[in-house]
């Protein structure tokens, strides 16, 4: 099952890919308008390359969360492995493999020209999201199926991306505590380098989770 | 000459919210000794254990294990130590052998054969079983061979016991005391007194994250109201009287009875270590 869920931003890359070109084709036609979809085309791009990560990081949170409820976890932090090699394992890695999906899979199914810069960036920002996800659902949920429960509200960490396309007036900076939220805006003014401020709430929000998940129990 | 130390922990304090929760606290455990900590729920066993296992770092005092300051453990810290925890840490849905072979590739050492150590504790048949259909016996079993793995100079049994048949309790005594026979420390975490009083060269009475005695079972129990002599005979009925055991060569009145062939049943007892325990603690162990 989370095996499937690796495979969704695949699933989901065709139908961004394929349909909703055709979805935008039927739309203007059947509307008689010059644009339905596609003004949101890049939207679509962003949320495609949280997407993967995203998926991949809610799976390793599930693995450390089954590790949990059977308690392997306690004994993998007194081996050598220790907390740094397993948060390596079970962060790290998944969050490295995300990051090299995303920078393989968005040129493929990228509704608008991006440059490699900009995917590389996307792909950088969609995966310190997807880690954001994983550790928060670690850090509040106690077990497998609270993590079910905060995996479906971590969605929200990357809808802040979807601000800036729909909340023009400066009441979008609402949300700007979200790194999401500058990836979109950076994305929709053409402005990569605004995208820096995502990534150094990104790193603030990562040390703050992992301290809560570290935390004494 | 003084003997080595594995453990020695000086002063040890650590508190987890403003209280004290383990307040002063000083002991030493030598290499290839059975060490003991009996205390009853939330007296600071497992917060104990914790530090010494370099889990709970922010404590006060030294907390010197196998030579190192527990707070500035490395990873190479843990390969030399073997944990069993009172549960099962497996992968419910791997096999015995599988788990086995995965924790054993954590370490650098090279491990003991998984085959061997099944086979010691009777699990050889269901080596390939998944751990999730194994009883809590065989997962308790389980749990400890895996804290031999890698073959650590010392080991950490917390209840080692709990959840065993008499048998399969026996076998598990007769390899801790083997391990001890090859030199390791061992950490023997219980509230079974015949456990501790059997196995332990020495115990930790823990109350209130205090150690309250340390000594041997033997001289806990002599410390503390030494061995009785209780006889019995008939004199108007049955009578009976005691004196300790060190002091029957003075008691005229058992001597003439002996002298006489009057004694009817004569015979000694020594406190237990539980009663010791509440004598000492005023507590009980549960």
């Amino acid at each position: 099952m989370l095996f499937v869920s690796c495979l969704a931003p695949i699933l989901a890359g065709i139908f961004f890919r394929f349909a909703i070109p055709l979805l935008e084709t039927t739309l203007t036609n059947c509307f008689q308008v010059e644009a339905a979809l596609s003004t949101y085309y890049k939207l679509i791009d962003i949320l495609f390359a949280m997407l993967t990560p995203d998926m991949f990081c809610f799976v390793s949170a599930m693995v450390a969360l089954e590790e949990r409820d059977e308690k392997t976890v306690a004994y993998l932090f007194i081996t050598p492995l220790g907390k740094t090699g397993y948060l390596f394992a079970r962060l790290g890695v998944p969050s490295a493999i995300a990051f090299l999906a995303t920078v393989i899979l968005l040129p493929v199914f990228k509704l608008t020209p991006l440059s490699a810069m900009s995917i590389l960036l996307l792909a950088a920002g969609g995966t310190l999201q997807g880690m954001i996800a994983s550790l928060l659902i670690l850090a509040v949920s106690s077990n497998k199926l609270e993590g079910m429960a905060v995996a479906k509200l971590s969605g929200l960490v990357i809808l802040g991306a979807a601000v800036p396309f729909f909340v023009r007036s400066n009441v979008q900076y609402l949300v700007s505590p979200l790194p999401s939220f500058w990836i979109g805006k950076a994305v929709l003014e053409n402005r990569m380098p605004d995208m820096l401020p995502a990534f150094g709430l990104s790193v603030g929000w990562i040390c703050v989770l992992l301290k809560w998940y570290l935390r004494p129990r | 000459m003084e003997e080595e130390s594995m453990i020695t922990v000086e002063n040890l304090s650590f508190s987890y919210t403003k209280t004290p929760f383990i307040s002063g606290m000083s002991f030493s455990v030598s290499k290839g000794e059975i060490f003991g900590f009996l205390g009853p729920s939330g007296a600071g066993k497992s917060t104990l254990q914790k530090i010494l296992m370099g889990m709970l770092r922010t404590y006060q005092g030294s907390c010197l294990v196998n030579g190192t300051e527990c707070k500035n453990r490395t990873k190479h810290f843990y390969e030399e130590i073997g944990v069993d925890f009172e549960f099962s840490t497996m992968y419910e849905k791997l096999t015995a052998k599988e788990n086995l072979r995965f924790f054993s590739s954590l370490y650098e050492k090279k491990p003991h054969s998984a085959d061997e150590l099944l086979k010691m504790v009777g699990l050889e048949r269901d080596a390939d079983k998944r751990v999730a259909d194994y009883s809590k016996g065989m997962k308790s079993r389980l749990n400890f061979i895996k804290a031999l793995l890698h073959d650590p100079l010392l080991l950490c049994l917390d209840e080692p016991t709990s959840g065993l048949d008499p048998t399969n309790s026996r076998v598990m005594k007769n390899v801790i005391l083997e391990e001890k026979a090859r030199g390791k420390t061992i950490l023997l975490t219980t509230h079974n007194m015949q456990d501790a009083a059997e196995l332990c060269d020495r115990e930790a009475f823990i109350v209130n994250g205090k150690i309250c005695a340390l000594d041997s079972p033997h001289h806990l129990i002599m410390s503390k109201g030494a061995a009785a002599v209780t006889y019995t005979w008939l004199e108007n009925g049955e009578q009976s009287a005691s004196c300790p055991l060190g002091q029957v060569s003075s008691d005229e009145r058992l001597k003439s009875l002996i002298a006489e062939n009057r004694l009817r049943s004569i015979h000694s007892s020594e406190p237990t270590l539980n009663d010791i325990f509440m004598d000492i603690t005023g507590r009980t162990l549960l």
